[in-house]
């Protein structure tokens, strides 16, 4: 799948706006200020993943992407377990000096609902501009090899494909200092979807 | 042990769905639900390995290293062709992890991908020397096919088996 420039920015913006309301959430809850990097928008072979994706222990939380369009990929928040660790202490008002710890019950408790309060974000924000719904099914959670949780969730939208459609934004926080990165994995279906909303949109008035 | 596997040795390491067969080192970093299959043949000193992302092709033919079924045939093809038989094949059999919590749904898919390996294998009579499959945990591995062939698994939980 080759990206022309016009799909690669449309996609972009639409993942902008989304991760823009993301870092909102964030922000609020957190009470600090977020900053977000303008979002990348790749068609990566499977292949080539492992480039893409590092092999550090990372929390994911990961929502299947349901609603008008029933099962249209997934969207992943990813944190490295240091943050995990620093979003705990900063939502129970603890002041934990060792980073290092184990996770804990607690530590998913706390990453799950980061996740819940951004993804809900994230997809009412791109979903409101296509105009349909979007609702991120419950959460399931990995802390492991991030290109091991990816690859399961790779393997669920790249049966009948050999690439895959990633959006990333990294949102960082300086106090507390924590960083973590949105992706959007749409299907084929969801992807073509995208595609021709997108292009609606574009089309000038007449 | 924790950083010499790039130091040791360039391994090539191998992508989600691509498989290959050689006389050198080898390798898969971060498998989750996905397989590392390694085929291994003792008198030549020759190896295949797959990293198997799904467990049936459903007639898709464009990456065999993607499916149980395809990359079966298709290392055995390669390694037939290089003067192996199957009778001096052994197999090694690495992932299938379940890696999410809270979900009941179809990330759970490394099961799945165990047993159709597994299955196919005994379909073909090849024999497995070892098997390191399903738990909750991220694995990479490191094969290197010379002799008796050499297998590092690296688990996320930070431990290491050697073989």
């Amino acid at each position: 799948m080759e990206l022309d420039p016009f799909q690669k920015d449309a996609l972009a913006e639409l993942g902008n706006i989304g991760a823009a309301h993301a870092a909102t959430s964030l922000s609020q809850m957190l009470m600090s200020p977020i900053e977000m990097t303008v979002p990348e928008v790749q068609a990566i072979d499977i292949a080539d993943l492992h480039k893409y994706i590092s092999n550090e222990i990372t929390a994911m939380v990961v929502f299947q992407i349901q609603g008008e369009i029933a099962d249209g990929g997934y969207v992943v928040v990813s944190m490295p377990r240091e943050t995990v660790i620093q979003l705990t202490n900063q939502m129970l008002g603890t002041v934990d000096a060792d980073l290092d710890r184990e996770i804990n019950e607690m530590d998913q408790s706390a990453a799950i609902e980061i996740g819940n309060i951004m993804i809900s974000a994230f997809l009412d924000a791109t979903a409101e501009l296509l105009g349909i719904v979007m609702l991120p099914s419950p959460p399931a959670l990995a802390i492991d090899m991030a290109h091991a949780a990816f690859e399961s969730v790779v393997a669920q939208v790249a049966s009948d494909v050999n690439d895959v459609l990633i959006f990333n934004t990294e949102l960082t926080s300086e106090a507390p200092p924590v960083y973590g990165s949105i992706y959007m994995l749409p299907n084929t279906e969801l992807t073509q979807q995208l595609f021709l909303m997108l292009e609606r949109m574009m089309e000038p008035l007449s | 042990m924790e950083n010499n596997f790039f130091g040791e040795e360039t391994a090539i390491i191998l992508g989600l769905g691509e498989l290959r067969v050689g006389k050198c080192p080898m390798g898969t970093i971060g498998l989750g639900s996905c397989i590392a299959l390694i085929l291994h043949d003792q008198r030549r000193s020759l190896a295949g390995l797959a990293h198997i992302m799904l467990p049936e092709s459903r007639g898709e033919v464009d990456r065999p290293g993607k499916f149980a079924d395809t990359a079966i045939d298709a290392l055995l093809g390669e390694m037939g062709r290089a003067g192996s038989t199957k009778s001096s094949i052994t197999a090694i059999v690495v992932g299938g992890a379940s890696m999410f919590e809270f979900s009941a749904n179809s990330l759970n898919i490394g099961e799945r991908n165990a047993v159709a390996v597994k299955g196919l294998l005994q379909e073909q009579g090849i024999r497995i020397e070892h098997e390191e499959t399903g738990g909750k945990v991220g694995r990479s591995v490191y094969y290197w096919p010379e002799e008796k062939g050499r297998l590092i698994i690296k688990r996320a939980d930070g431990t290491c088996a050697a073989l």
